[in-house]
C-alpha cells in the first residue's frame, strides 16, 4: 500500500497503485526537464506507459497561477496555496488514476520544491508540510544538484533573467542579477536540508547531460525492474521507510537557514 | 501532526501563530492591528447578509472607516473558482484548496492592510464556513484548520443560528434552483437538488454547532425579528469599538 506523509485526502484509495512515482527536483536551471525529455522515450521503448506532469499543468489552477503572475500582486500565502491548489488537482486527477493504471510518473518537481519556495518566502514550514501532508510518498527523488556559479551562466546566457527565478517579489530592492544570486543560493540551502531530511538521491547536475541520464537509468531500472538488475540492498531500501521524513514531518519547530541579510 | 491544537487563543489576539522561517518577515499571528474585524457567519438563509449590511451602514454614519470583504471574491482567484465550479472539476481538495487560495488574496490585499490602517473590516462568512462546508464534504477537520492557520482571529464572530426548515422556506422563493456545489450535488447524496441541499446544509449546521464552544463564536437567534438582532449585534460591536479610530471622513 502507499503512504502519504500523514493524511488522507477523501476518496484517494491508497491500495491498487502498482505504478511508480518518480520525481526530478532541482533548482532553476538544474536541467530537469532535459532529463525528464530523455528518459520518458526510452521507458516508452522498454514497454512503459508513462505519464509525465509538472508545476501548473494542472487544468484547474494552472492558468490561473499565470495570470496571477503576471499581475505581480500575488501575495506570498496567496501564492503558495495557488501551488498548492495546482499540485493537488493534478496528484487527484493526473498523478493517482495514472498509478493506478500502472504508469511510471515521471514528474518534474514536486512538493519539495514547492515547500522551498514557500518556506524561503516566509511561510512557516510546519504550516507548509501540514498542507502537503496528503501528498504521496514516492518511489524515488532524483535531486539535480547545480551549484549557483555553475547555474549562473547555464540559467542567463540562454533564456535571461526570470523575475520569479530572480526572487525579485522577494528582493525587490536588488537588481536582478543580485536578486538572482540571492534567490537561487537561498533555495539552494533550503533544498539541500530537504535532501537530507528527505533522504534525495543526490545527483550532480553540473555534469554531461547524457551522463547524467545514463546514471539515471540505472538508477530507475532498479526501481522498475528489480528483478533484472541485480543491486545492493541498501540502494533498494525505501528512503521513507524508516519514517525519519515523518519523524521530521511531525517536528514542528525546526530550525531553519535564514536569508542572507538584505 | 498540524498545529491546530494552538488554535485556542483569546480574544483580540491573531488567530493561529504562524512563526515564518525567515527573520525579516513579519509572522502573521505578531501583527499589532489596531482596526477591529467582525464577521458573520451561517447557513444560507439564515438572514446574515442582511444583519452585516445594516451593521456597515451604522458603523458609516458613525465616522468609522468600513471596509467589506465578501466570501469567494477574490479578483485573482475567481477565474480559477468559476472553472472548477462550471467544468465540476473540483474535488473536496480542490474546493476547500480554492477558497482558501481566494480567502488569502483578500486576507493579504482587502483585510490585514486594512486592519494596519485602523479600519473597521467586515466579513461576510469566514475561515469557519470553510471549516464547516469542507467538514462537510469530508475534508479533515484539523487539516481544514492548519491550511487556515495565517488567518486573522476576528473581534468577534456572529453565527447566526436558524433551524435548517426556516432557511429553506426563506430560501425557495427568494431564488430559483439550487448550485451544484451549493447543494452538495458533487457528493452524490441523493439526485434531487433540494434534498441534497437539505443534507448537505443538515451537515453544515452540525459543524457550525460544533464550533460554537471550540472557537466562541457569538450566537445570535436569527429566528428573531430582523431589528432585534440587529440591535443585538450592534451593542456588542460597539462595546468592541471603545479604542478603535474613528476616521470621521466626511467630518
Amino acid at each position: 500500500m502507499r503512504q502519504t506523509y500523514g493524511k488522507q485526502l477523501p476518496g484517494m484509495r491508497l491500495t491498487d497503485l502498482p505504478g511508480k512515482l518518480i520525481v526530478i527536483e532541482g533548482t532553476d536551471g538544474a536541467g530537469r526537464s532535459t532529463q525528464i525529455k530523455l528518459l520518458k522515450p526510452w521507458l516508452e521503448e522498454l514497454g512503459h506507459a508513462v505519464l509525465d506532469t509538472g508545476m501548473t499543468r494542472s487544468r484547474l489552477a494552472g492558468d490561473g497561477i499565470r495570470r496571477a503572475k503576471e499581475r505581480n500582486n500575488l501575495g506570498r500565502v496567496t501564492q503558495t496555496l495557488f501551488y498548492a491548489t495546482d499540485f493537488i488537482d493534478r496528484l487527484e486527477k493526473e498523478i493517482v488514476p495514472a498509478l493506478r493504471a500502472g504508469f511510471i510518473v515521471l514528474t518534474d518537481r514536486y512538493i519539495y520544491s514547492l515547500m522551498a519556495r514557500a518556506i524561503v518566502r516566509g511561510m512557516d514550514p510546519s504550516w507548509i508540510r501540514s498542507i502537503y501532508s496528503v501528498a504521496l510518498k514516492p518511489d524515488a527523488v532524483f535531486y539535480m544538484r547545480i551549484g549557483i556559479e555553475e547555474l549562473l551562466p547555464r540559467v542567463v546566457f540562454s533564456r535571461g533573467f526570470d523575475y520569479w527565478e530572480s526572487g525579485m517579489d522577494l528582493f525587490p530592492g536588488q537588481d536582478i542579477y543580485e536578486g538572482f544570486c540571492s534567490y537561487q543560493a537561498t533555495l539552494l540551502a533550503e533544498f539541500d536540508r530537504l535532501a537530507e531530511e528527505f533522504k534525495f538521491e543526490i545527483v550532480d547536475a553540473s555534469a554531461d547531460a547524457s551522463e547524467i541520464c545514463a546514471h539515471l537509468k540505472k538508477k530507475i531500472l532498479q526501481i522498475i525492474d528489480p528483478a533484472r538488475v541485480p543491486a545492493p540492498a541498501s540502494s533498494l531500501a525505501d528512503p521513507f521507510e524508516d519514517s525519519l521524513a515523518d519523524k521530521l514531518f511531525a517536528n514542528l519547530s525546526m530550525t531553519r537557514p535564514s536569508l542572507p541579510t538584505q | 501532526m498540524g498545529i491546530s491544537s494552538s488554535i485556542h487563543v483569546g480574544p483580540y489576539e491573531m488567530f493561529y501563530p504562524l512563526k515564518p522561517s525567515v527573520s525579516s518577515v513579519q509572522p502573521y499571528g505578531k501583527h499589532n492591528l489596531p482596526g477591529r474585524l467582525f464577521v458573520v457567519e451561517g447557513i444560507d438563509g439564515s438572514g446574515k447578509s442582511t444583519q452585516l449590511s445594516l451593521l456597515h451602514k451604522w458603523l458609516e454614519a458613525r465616522g468609522y472607516g468600513v471596509v467589506f470583504s465578501e466570501w469567494n471574491s477574490s479578483p485573482l482567484v475567481k477565474d480559477t473558482t468559476k472553472l472548477g465550479k462550471k467544468k465540476k472539476l473540483l474535488t473536496p481538495a480542490t474546493f476547500s484548496l480554492v477558497h482558501a487560495t481566494d480567502f488569502a488574496d483578500r486576507t493579504e490585499h482587502s483585510i490585514l492592510p486594512f486592519l494596519k490602517a485602523g479600519a473597521v473590516v467586515l466579513c461576510d462568512r469566514y475561515v469557519y464556513t470553510a471549516f464547516a462546508r469542507d467538514a462537510a464534504r469530508g475534508m479533515d477537520g484539523d487539516w481544514v484548520r492548519d491550511l487556515y492557520a495565517f488567518a486573522v482571529k476576528p473581534t468577534a464572530a456572529f453565527y447566526f443560528h436558524v433551524p435548517l426548515e426556516t432557511a429553506i422556506g426563506r430560501l425557495t422563493g427568494a431564488r430559483d434552483g439550487f448550485k451544484y456545489y451549493e447543494a452538495g450535488l458533487d457528493l452524490g447524496l441523493t439526485g434531487d437538488p433540494e434534498d441534497s441541499f437539505r443534507l448537505f446544509q443538515g451537515r453544515i449546521l452540525e459543524e457550525y454547532e460544533k464550533m460554537i464552544p471550540e472557537f466562541g463564536l457569538t450566537v445570535i437567534d436569527a429566528t428573531m425579528p430582523v431589528e432585534a438582532q440587529q440591535a443585538q449585534v450592534r451593542r456588542i460591536v460597539q462595546a468592541h469599538l471603545a479604542q478603535a479610530k474613528e476616521l470621521r471622513v466626511k467630518a
